[in-house]
């Protein structure tokens, strides 16, 4: 049995494993007490999510933080802060009734005030996604302290997915109405409704989480405090998390290696789930306007000639699943994912790039090279290198001369985003919890905005697919949404403008002691409100 | 060795020197970094996964990115001069904060490392020189490359898997414990035995250094004149070594010593990185890649004055340590 | 004088040893392309094969022949440690001479000159030079050798500083020698010790922050090197240990030798100091 049947299989039954261990019914009895080590990596620079989305944040602050809605497995909103919504059949009025008797850390009570505040002063104005999400918000009406009156110039039926505490965190007006929210003194400091209280933040070391007393679900959170650990070195890590030092760990905090060994420990528990909201998808980015990517035959041909399966194998260690196009296969369940497109990852691949070169009219000279181009590595960590370097190899297999190129992140970004001074790039891009959100941004015309980071950098663009993402932004039943996204997928499958290589999976390393702890898509994003210490 | 007028004179002298040598060092540094492709809100913008390019032109309005590089290089000058260093917008805290919040534990494990590695050199170096070509002086020399040429993180990690994982005597990483929150003396404790394993590791390679140019000056010294005569005179060969050798063979000890202090602020990036210990060295690499030029302004400023300050006590030093030296 | 010099050498056999060493390992470099042809990147095999089997040391997180890498990369690592270390010591040298010499203006003129290059913690200092330049041979090279030069500029001129007041120094003044001749053929010959011991040292230094630099992303991509294998074989330390082990020997192995020549060279050059 392969080393990769024989993990995938141990994989299986660590999943069934953790499911068992979050399905509540089956749940034992949960006990108060305890701390939870979180480790979480890099250190956010700031605290204020309301201003920032940079990743490490939302692993802290959902903690402290709530959303007017929370999220299931199935995706489908649950009430958190709001009780009860309502949305008209136009799509244009959303009415959420809030919940009674909710007090922020400091006392004072949570009202409509409030998620008026948050929506009109703070995310629309100053959040990175909030920006886009409440573009068709014209108005928040507060006819009183319990209900809250989205007004919406058109339909935005990818609004209600991102209203979690991670995504929109509700912030209270009375602190943060005050001065100026861009450089607020208690932005890293935050006050909010959630299960627990930021106590301190040592910079370098922690950030100290309390439980809040007066959570308006009684009797949670159970956990006496959270500690949220920051650790530079990879492989020191994985020691805390050996040694118990440690107790829980996502995104890519644990090397891909390493949580496979980590997985065999008895007291280790290895999970994929909590990523649903996020799906990253890794991609190689061509630019459409520099010979010879402006050809599409050139672009099939890379797309076929990068190996999904070996990047899968050796790169992520078994943490991912081809992608077969710009949207994941977690929409599978929302009915907005197809794999009716064209396959790359077929046996023949490299055959198929090859031949597909020569009719480009891109023949194999005297030396076997057929062209040369500069591959620029993603300096997002070791992964990106080795996986920089299988591409090269993969390429010089067909023809292709592939010379590497090593920046730093900002050098990086000046020079794909604002310089489009490049022939290939990787990155990974996440869908996030609407394609409208995270998938649009990649080749649709209006996303091509030179100085503007992770939006459309290959410069492609077509009327066809551009009038279908317009439609499907718009369109209220599921059913219609679902057919123009095949016709989308289909489209850019064909045109390869990105070589859509895999679906990442961030494996969640837990300490088995510790229950409940991912119980929704959110994951690690979430308010860890039922996880619980079983001593 | 005379405090006499000559050498305050020196020392105003220099000082008065430090002024402007630590503005111009701020300007030039200023300029180097401007040199470095791509700036903090594209950084900022990376980070969110993405931003609007509203939110790219709201961060760079904020920053004062967007003002031309003369007048940015001008208020900031003056901020210096006023010790007025800076807000980092992307920590959104001063600066001068910052720093101050990771000063502590730098001067902490670079304290701890400057003393063992000093001291440990000088011995070592002094064992092996009194034994020269005996096997002694051979393992000390081929221990001495063997801690100098291997990477620290492979020292720190086989350490930490050692004493940490396997034996369970000594902390992980970190700083002190996140789950006890210890006061008082406890704390005190605690800390200590968390320093343990990033001291020994950062001091094997300053000790190494030290060893082999103590145990090259002493055998250099050992060759002169003044010892030949020492020795004829009839003086024990342990007597030599105290009163006459060791004095001039410290000096480039010292000189060493001297470079390793005046790059203490800067910290070990890599021990810090892998013993997780919140000291500047990290602050600056992550303040560098994300382009907060104020954060690493300020902190170069700061070595700036360290390194002057530095520099001068090594030179007067000398003085006290060879009587022939002379200032200026 | 060669002659005695050489004789003098040869009796010390840890320098010859460290002398033939170092001819081997230019040798196998030199000879790369023969022994090992084609791409040292290039993927050969399954990944994570152990040494000593079907390949000589094994193969790495991708399949690439590490001995081949090792071979291949002993001209890039040599190439930066020898180098990089080549113009530190030698800039270094040269502005800390002057300075300890002259003392009064020319110090204080050279000091604050080299303060300014002491001021930026020297990795950092090394990231934000090769982040200017953009990644490649020459630049980390280049950077390298900016970083290194300063503390053998402060140690010469501690030195120099000392041996100025010698009475052999003021002899060869009173004979009317020049200044440079003073420099060059009276002083620098008894201060070599402490020049060697750095400069040999600072060899290994370099190959490591070359290998530092590589883990961070910032190496040349397209040269194979003895640091760009360590760094890739960083995250697999506990499982496949032969992906560092392997290289770093080598750098091991290859300071050790240059430690020993120099000394050697030293012990041979001045051998009445180093008697007991």
């Amino acid at each position: 049995m392969s080393r990769s049947t024989m993990f995938s299989r141990s994989l299986a039954a660590a999943l069934l494993a953790a499911a068992l261990c979050a399905a509540p019914e089956l749940a034992l009895a949960q006990k108060r007490g305890g701390t939870l080590v979180q480790i979480t990596q890099p250190e956010p620079p700031t605290l204020a999510s309301y201003l920032s989305t940079s990743g490490p944040i939302g692993q802290v602050t959902a903690k402290v933080y709530d959303g007017l809605l929370e999220y299931g497995f199935d995706m489908k909103p649950q009430p958190s802060l709001a009780e009860s919504w309502t949305v008209s059949p136009d799509g244009k009025t959303v009415t959420f009734t809030l919940r009674r008797d909710v007090k922020f850390h400091d006392g004072k009570p949570f009202t409509s005030a409030d998620v008026q505040f948050t929506i009109m002063e703070a995310l629309k104005k100053v959040h990175p996604r909030g920006i886009n999400t409440f573009k068709e918000v014209t108005a928040v009406e507060t006819p009183n302290a319990q209900t809250a009156i989205f007004k919406l110039a058109n339909a935005a039926p990818y609004m209600m997915a991102a209203l979690s505490g991670f995504e929109s965190p509700m912030i209270p007006k009375h602190i943060y109405g005050t001065g100026d929210i861009r450089s607020h003194e208690s932005a890293n400091k935050p006050v909010g409704t959630g299960p627990f209280k930021f106590v301190e933040w040592r910079r370098g070391e922690l950030v100290r989480l309390d439980r809040n007393p007066d959570y308006w679900r009684s009797g949670q959170p159970y956990l006496d405090r959270i500690v949220v650990r920051f650790n530079p070195d990879s492989a020191t890590r994985t020691a805390l998390l050996e040694r118990g030092d440690a107790h829980v760990a996502g995104f890519g905090a644990v090397p891909y290696n390493d949580v496979k060994r980590l997985a065999a420990l008895p007291s280790i528990e290895v999970t994929t789930k909590g990523y649903e909201m996020i799906s990253p998808v890794v991609e190689v980015l061509f630019n459409t306007k520099r010979p010879p990517f402006d050809n599409v035959k050139v672009r099939q041909a890379v797309s076929y000639a990068v190996n999904r399966k070996f990047a899968i194998a050796n790169i992520w260690f078994g943490f991912g699943k081809p992608a077969t196009g710009a949207i994941s296969s977690n929409f599978k369940a929302s009915g907005l994912y197809t794999d009716d497109v064209r396959n790359y990852n077929v046996p023949n691949a490299v055959e198929m790039a090859n031949k597909l070169l020569d009719e480009a009219g891109f023949p194999r000279k005297a030396d076997g090279t057929r062209f040369e181009i500069v591959h620029d590595i993603t300096p997002y960590g070791e992964e990106w290198q080795r996986f920089g370097e299988a591409v090269q190899q993969q390429l010089a297999q067909v023809g292709i001369k592939a010379t590497l190129r090593y920046e730093d992140v900002p050098t990086w970004l000046k020079r794909t985003y604002t310089d489009y001074d490049f022939f290939l790039t990787s990155n990974f891009l996440y869908n996030l919890a609407d394609p409208v959100l995270g998938v649009h941004r990649a080749f649709h015309s209006a996303l091509i905005k030179q100085g503007t980071v992770f939006v459309n950098g290959s410069r492609w663009s077509s009327p066809q697919t551009d009038e279908l993402m317009n439609k499907a932004a718009l369109e209220p039943d599921a059913v219609k949404r679902g057919a123009l996204y095949a016709q989308l997928q289909k489209l850019t499958a064909e045109a390869a403008p990105i070589v859509w290589v895999q679906e990442l999976l961030f494996p969640t390393v837990l300490n088995r002691r510790y229950k409940d702890v991912i119980v929704s898509p959110l994951g690690i994003y979430g308010p860890f409100n039922r996880a619980w210490l079983d001593n | 060795m005379a405090i006499g007028p000559r050498t305050l004179l020196y020392v105003l002298r220099r000082l008065a020197q430090a002024v402007p040598i630590i503005l111009s060092i701020v300007l030039l540094n200023f300029l180097l970094l401007q040199l470095a492709p791509g700036d903090a809100a594209t950084v900022l913008a990376g980070e969110a996964g993405g931003a609007p390019p509203e939110y790219m032109a709201l961060l760079r309005e904020r920053f004062g990115l967007d003002r031309p590089m003369h007048v940015q290089l001008l208020l900031y000058l003056k901020n210096v001069l006023t010790l007025d260093l800076g807000y980092s917008f992307r920590n959104s805290m001063p600066v001068i904060e910052l720093i101050l919040g990771r000063l502590g534990p730098t001067l902490l494990l670079m304290g701890a490392t400057l003393l063992v590695s000093v001291f440990g050199g000088v011995l070592l170096g002094l064992l092996a020189a009194t034994a020269v070509n005996t096997w002694r002086d051979r393992a000390i020399s081929v221990a001495a490359v063997i801690a100098y040429a291997t990477p620290l993180f492979w020292i720190g990690l086989m350490l930490i898997l050692l004493f940490s994982i396997k034996l369970e005597w000594l902390p992980t990483t970190g700083m002190e414990d996140v789950v006890a929150f210890n006061e008082g003396w406890t704390r005190v404790v605690d800390i200590a035995r968390h320093l343990i394993l990033p001291t020994i590791t950062l001091s094997l390679f300053y000790m190494a250094l030290y060893t082999r140019m103590m145990r090259a000056a002493m055998l250099d010294q050992r060759g002169m004149d003044y010892v030949v005569t020492a020795r004829s005179k009839g003086l024990a060969e342990h007597l030599i070594t105290r009163r006459h050798v060791l004095r001039n063979a410290v000096l480039p000890v010292v000189t060493m010593a001297g470079v390793q202090v005046g790059s203490l602020l800067g910290g070990s990036v890599v021990v810090e990185s892998v013993f997780a210990w919140p000291g500047l060295g990290q602050l600056a690499f992550q303040s560098l890649f994300a382009r907060d030029f104020n954060l690493l302004l300020g902190i170069f400023f700061l070595s700036a004055c360290l390194v002057v300050a530095v520099n001068l006590v090594v030179d007067l030093v000398y003085l006290a340590l060879d009587p022939r030296i002379t200032v200026g | 004088m060669p002659q005695s010099f050489w004789r003098r050498f040869v009796r010390n056999r840890p320098a010859v040893f460290g002398l033939a060493f170092l001819v081997f390992v230019v040798l196998l470099s030199l000879g790369a392309p023969l022994l090992f042809p084609g791409d040292p990147f290039s993927i050969v095999g399954k990944t994570f094969l152990p040494p000593f089997a079907d390949y000589l040391f094994g193969t790495d997180s991708l399949g690439r022949d590490i001995a081949a890498g090792i071979a291949h990369g002993g001209r890039t690592s040599l190439m930066v440690g020898l180098v990089a270390t080549f113009f530190a010591v030698s800039v270094g040298t040269l502005l800390g001479a002057l300075a300890g010499f002259y003392r009064g203006w020319i110090d204080d003129a050279l000091m604050r000159f080299t303060e300014f290059f002491q001021t930026i913690p020297t990795f950092l200092f090394a990231i934000v030079l090769v982040a200017i330049m953009t990644p490649s041979r020459g630049s980390i090279i280049l950077a390298i050798s900016v970083i290194s030069w300063p503390p053998i500029a402060r140690l010469v001129r501690g030195e120099f500083m000392a041996m100025r007041e010698r009475e052999f120094v003021q002899a060869a003044v009173c004979l009317g020698m020049t200044d440079l001749a003073i420099i060059f053929r009276q002083i620098l010959p008894n201060v070599l010790s402490p020049i060697i011991v750095a400069g040999s040292l600072m060899v290994a230094t370099a190959i490591l922050i070359e290998a530092a630099l590589a883990f961070l992303g910032l190496g040349d991509a397209n040269a194979m090197s003895w640091g760009f294998m360590i760094g890739a074989g960083r995250s697999f330390l506990r499982d496949a240990w032969w992906l560092c082990a392997i290289p770093g020997i080598a750098i091991l192995l290859t300071v050790l030798s240059i430690n020993l020549l120099g000394e050697g060279i030293n012990d041979a050059l001045n051998p009445r100091l180093r008697t007991l």
